[in-house]
């Protein structure tokens, strides 16, 4: 499929240059702000000779172009702060060094996304499946008991907050009912049941929250697959019910399906704020809100430009998904 | 060379008597068929003519046990005298796309986009018969090789959009065709084509027909396929029938002012044009805007003649002069004088295509006449035809 | 020939005045190019010359993708040509653009195919016929309005009403007295019947004939039904792949098709009489795509009559047997169907 390989490269191409301009954007934006990194970094009591020494070190001195270059080299080459023995070094791939957290940002991202991931991941899978399985049983039982049913869980879902029903799950089911735990995270590879266990409130909340848009996506795409032609062709042919439905109706349905999902998913990866706020997990979101209290700035530009690299990726991974879902559609 | 006509003693493999089909919506109840009578033998094609809203494509979902959940059907539907109207959702399905199988108008629509026309192809064969998915797909590259498509083999991995407009007309003909079917409904299949392919699917059906004996159902609103291809013609109008027989009864010989008014009104290619053509004033009616007496009434030029009959009293199916079966209803109880007009464009039977019109349009010149219906009134003459008769 | 053929053909001479000419007109639909590839263009118009003489109507045929769409929609200037000529009432307007188009607008207006994608479903059939008016800065008076409404068979009591209260043929109608309402000389119809029934196609043909009579209009009619065109066009351009391949008096082009092209067409055309055995010329294949056309000529692929010759050099328009009958073919049939047979092509299956 070589149509598809150069696709691939030239949107890659692509995506390198936009993270070049969306780096020098958030860059340029949070060196802009009138918070001085180095004020935290210069201990107390902060004399001016201290700040300066202070900013000489996180090479705060430099103008903000220079600072910027340096990013860029530190991600090809690495970058050391510092001289002789309190020198710092930060290897590559570096987005930057956090100084109140003393490690390089990559390493903090790496070490956050597990805990992200898990969380993403598993809400995902959960609520795609509840979404398209309510949503399609919605559009087969049109105007029904059912349908009234998934189509008012779905408003409510759009409308609820999701901070609020994270912390009446967690009042419900953590304390009162005392069924599982409410906060709290356990590595996959240390104990894959206490992982899921621990797991299951931030999953369910996010899915039921979530799912509501995968109910009206599915069963309004499925109505109008539906009254398509080559349906009734399918009948037609002599196809039962439940084969026209899955094989002829669903098929078509699947690519708006992926597309969401997967801009959903790429999203949810660069951090679930709110969720691992209200369930106290140690993720993305969790770190960059922390680091923005922190005006660790270093963090606050590495967790964004990663998480904007995410949603990039996203696309390009439904562009190609796309491409082989619906044979129409051509990477040339 | 057309088909040796049917004969009597032929039985028809589907056969359709007093069909209804009512849709329940919002408004209210909707008549859309109100009992109409068909019946079609085997290798033998029946044209179902008529304009939008005449109830002829809804006709041919009914057989098919194709209508949505809101439409009522009543009436009987009989294949090689099985009643298909009270079979299962089960014994149904048994019998869609295999005894029974349909085209459709635009092939774009009716192909799924996401698969392969092979895999399609293969489906309709094993959604009938227990064959492994190897002997379908061999089953579905000689169909498709049968209607005409170069290279099946290769072609079968190629999807719906991959086609010309014929081409995927030709996938769904062969797809109609795999599980050898008694009978063929095509709705409009030529409509969506351009003249030159559309005389290509023209040939492949008659040809198919020849080849498998099949029974073909043609539903279309343009004359000349109709006349091409047709054996029996029955015409349509807000969901009645209004006249039905042979195809030479039809044109030649009909007896209904609307048969005769959509004959005058095609435009020919094949003689240079009359002055005006015949027209039918207004539009069609919606489906359920007419209660009682004839439909075609409100547009009709021989209301006045015949009197209050046509607005009170719903005209019935009466033997008319022909070959064999047929029937038109209208009150009016002799040919409508337009048949004059229609037989002068050169639609008469033994009539030489070319030859003929030098002579017509020296009559015509001679003795104007209005060509409208709406003012077709004056003195009664019997056309040289209807007196032969 | 009929006598109506006749007579029409007679009434227009070589040296009425021409309302719309295009010299060597062509539009190229580029394509978007990807890095490492070649960027393509559809040819939709390759190289077409016509005059429409007022009085006359030209029936312009061809299948889908023969670029007669775009033939009408460059000569009403809503596409620019990429190359060419146009020049209406013999004024060249090629490069005329946007205000000073409306006086140009006045002599030439357009009634498409689908009346209900053309008319606003918003605005009552009232505004609807006033637009045209004011794009010229006219303020046209009730009475006018209402006139325009009579000419085309509609009366008062339909201006105030909305598009969607009306049946497809009434649509028509509309759209045939948006395009009246200027007072234009010559109407570019696009498949104008071609979305109507039976029964209300003949209706909007005969309302078609008689405004000619009555207004003296020319008309180009755009249409695939060669049956519909020949009700009404004095004389008949055949398209294919973007050109003109056979043009002359339409009674001469029907009775006696120079072209194979033109002889295949005709003979697909169903004719609504059982008892009619003619000869059916049956072209295999489909029209090739116009972003490559054939080398030389473009029916080379599917000709019955084709040589090596054809593939050479596009053969131009070049008389039949004298008069104004043309055909770009090399080797041009020359006797009328009735006598001698076209060789049939090859029977798909």
């Amino acid at each position: 499929m070589p149509d598809l390989v150069w696709f691939v490269i030239r949107r890659l191409l692509a995506t390198v240059l936009v993270m070049l301009a969306l780096s020098l954007a958030v860059y340029l934006i949070f060196y802009a702000l009138p918070a001085d990194p180095a004020r935290l970094g210069c201990g107390k009591p902060c004399t001016p000779d201290r700040l300066e020494q202070a900013r000489h070190f996180m090479q705060l001195d430099q103008s903000t172009m220079q600072q910027y270059l340096q990013f860029l080299k530190g991600i090809v080459a690495g970058r050391t702060f510092g001289e002789g023995a309190a020198a710092v070094q930060c290897n590559a791939p570096c987005f930057g060094y956090s100084f109140p957290l003393a490690r390089p940002v990559t390493t903090l991202i790496l070490s956050r996304l597990p805990i992200t991931a898990s969380i993403a991941i598993g809400a995902a899978v959960l609520w795609l499946i509840a979404g398209v399985s309510l949503g399609l049983g919605a559009a087969l039982r049109r105007g029904r008991l059912f349908d009234r049913f998934a189509v008012g869980f779905a408003l409510v879902g759009v409308a609820s907050p999701s901070f609020l029903v994270g912390l009446l799950a967690i009042l419900v089911f953590g304390f009162w009912l005392n069924m599982v735990p409410v906060n709290g995270y356990v590595p996959l590879t240390d104990s894959p049941v206490d992982w899921a266990w621990h797991l299951v409130l931030p999953w369910v909340v996010l899915a039921a929250l979530n799912a509501a848009s995968y109910i009206r996506l599915t069963r309004a795409q499925m109505l109008e697959e539906l009254n398509l032609d080559h349906i009734t062709t399918a009948r037609a042919k002599g196809a039962g019910e439940g084969r026209v439905v899955l094989l002829h109706g669903l098929r078509g349905v699947l690519v708006p399906i992926v597309t969401i999902f997967g801009l959903d998913l790429g999203g949810l990866l660069g951090g679930a704020i709110l969720t691992e706020k209200v369930f106290s997990m140690q993720g993305l979101g969790e770190l960059l809100i922390s680091s923005v209290g922190q005006l660790d700035v270093a963090v606050v530009v590495g967790v964004t430009l990663f998480s904007a690299f995410l949603v990039i990726l996203a696309n390009l991974v439904v562009d190609v998904l796309h491409g082989v879902l619906d044979p129409r559609v051509g990477h040339a | 060379m057309p088909e040796p006509r049917k004969t009597p003693s032929e039985t028809p493999v589907l056969e359709v008597h007093d069909l209804h089909v009512t849709f329940r919506t919002e408004g209210g109840l909707v008549p859309a068929v109100d009992g109409i009578d068909f019946a079609v033998a085997p290798g033998q094609t029946l044209a179902i003519v008529g304009e939008s809203g005449s109830g002829k494509s809804v006709s041919s979902a009914a057989v098919m046990g194709l209508l949505p959940s809101n439409a009522d059907v009543k009436g009987e539907v009989l294949l090689d005298g099985r009643e298909l109207t009270k079979l299962t959702a089960e014994e149904l399905r048994k019998v869609r796309g295999n005894e029974v199988a349909l085209v459709f108008q635009d092939a774009l629509s009716a192909l799924n986009p996401y698969y392969s026309v092979g895999w399609q192809v293969a489906e309709a064969y094993r959604l009938h018969h227990d064959v492994s998915k190897k002997e379908a797909n061999a089953r579905a590259v000689r169909m498709l090789d049968l209607v005409g498509i170069p290279s099946a083999a290769q072609r079968a991995r190629a999807y719906p959009h991959e086609f010309s407009g014929g081409m995927r007309q030709r996938v769904v003909i062969a797809m109609a065709l795999v599980n050898d079917p008694k009978v063929l409904i095509a709705d409009e299949p030529t409509t969506a084509l351009d003249v030159t392919v559309q005389a290509q699917i023209i040939q492949l059906l008659e040809d198919v027909q020849t080849e498998f004996g099949t029974a073909l159902v043609l539903i279309s609103h343009d004359l000349g396929v109709v006349a091409e291809v047709a054996d029996d013609v029955l015409v349509m109008y807000a969901g009645r029938a209004a006249e039905q027989g042979s195809v030479k009864d039809i044109f030649y010989r009909a007896a209904h002012p609307y048969s005769l008014g959509l004959l005058g009104a095609m435009p020919r290619v094949d003689v240079p044009p009359k002055h005006r053509l015949t027209t039918i004033p207004g539009s069609p009616p919606s489906p359920g805007s007419i209660e009682t007496g004839c439909p075609f009434q409100p547009r009709c030029a021989y209301t006045e003649r015949v009197g209050e009959r046509c607005i009170t009293e719903r005209p019935l199916l009466t033997p008319r002069p022909g070959e064999g079966n047929h029937e038109a209803a209208c009150h009016l109880g002799r040919r409508p004088e337009i048949a004059q007009e229609v037989a002068r464009t050169g639609i008469q039977e033994n009539a030489a295509p070319e030859g003929a019109p030098l002579q017509q349009s020296a009559a015509q010149e001679s003795a104007p006449l209005e060509h409208s219906a709406a003012k077709a009134e004056g003195p009664l003459q019997p056309s040289a035809e209807e007196s032969a008769l | 020939m009929s006598t109506v053929e006749q007579s029409t053909k007679d009434a227009i001479g070589q040296d009425a005045e021409e309302l719309l000419r295009l010299d060597g007109v062509k539009k190229y639909f580029g394509l978007r190019g990807v890095p490492f590839r070649k960027a393509g263009a559809v040819k939709a118009v390759d190289g077409v010359d016509l005059v429409v003489r007022r009085g006359e109507t030209v029936g312009l045929v061809g299948e889908s993708g023969s670029g007669k769409s775009t033939l009408a929609r460059l000569a009403t200037r809503l596409l620019d040509p990429t190359e060419g000529r146009v020049s209406i009432s013999g004024q060249d307007v090629t490069t005329v653009r946007g205000r000073r188009l409306r006086p140009v607008r006045r002599k030439i207006q357009m009634v498409f195919q689908d009346p209900q994608a053309s008319l606003n479903p918003r605005q009552s059939v009232g505004t609807i016929l006033t637009t045209p008016f004011r794009a010229q800065g006219i303020r046209p008076s009730r009475a006018e309005l209402i006139e325009l409404l009579h000419q085309v068979g509609l009366s008062e009591e339909h201006l105030e009403r909305y598009p969607h209260e009306f049946s497809g043929g009434q649509r028509q109608r509309i759209g045939i007295a948006r395009a009246l309402a200027v007072r234009p000389g010559l109407l570019i119809c696009d498949e104008p019947v071609s979305a109507l029934d039976v029964s209300v196609q003949a209706q909007v043909l005969n309302l078609l004939a008689d405004l000619r009579d009555e207004l003296g209009l020319s008309y180009v009619l755009v249409a695939h039904d060669l049956a519909v065109v020949r009700q009404v066009a004095d004389r008949l351009a055949v398209m294919y792949l973007g050109t003109i391949v056979e043009e002359g008096p339409a009674a001469e082009v029907y009775a006696a098709p120079a072209h194979p092209y033109t002889r295949a067409l005709l003979s697909a055309v169903p004719v609504p009489d059982p008892g009619a055995a003619r000869e059916r010329i049956v072209l295999t294949g489909d029209v090739p795509t116009p972003i490559d056309p054939p080398s030389g000529c473009p029916f080379r692929t599917r000709c019955y009559k084709v040589q090596d010759v054809c593939a050479t050099v596009r053969p131009v328009l070049e008389p039949v047997a004298g008069g104004e009958h043309r055909a770009a073919c090399y080797f041009p049939e020359t006797a009328s169907p009735e006598i001698s047979r076209a060789p049939m092509s090859e029977r798909t299956p």
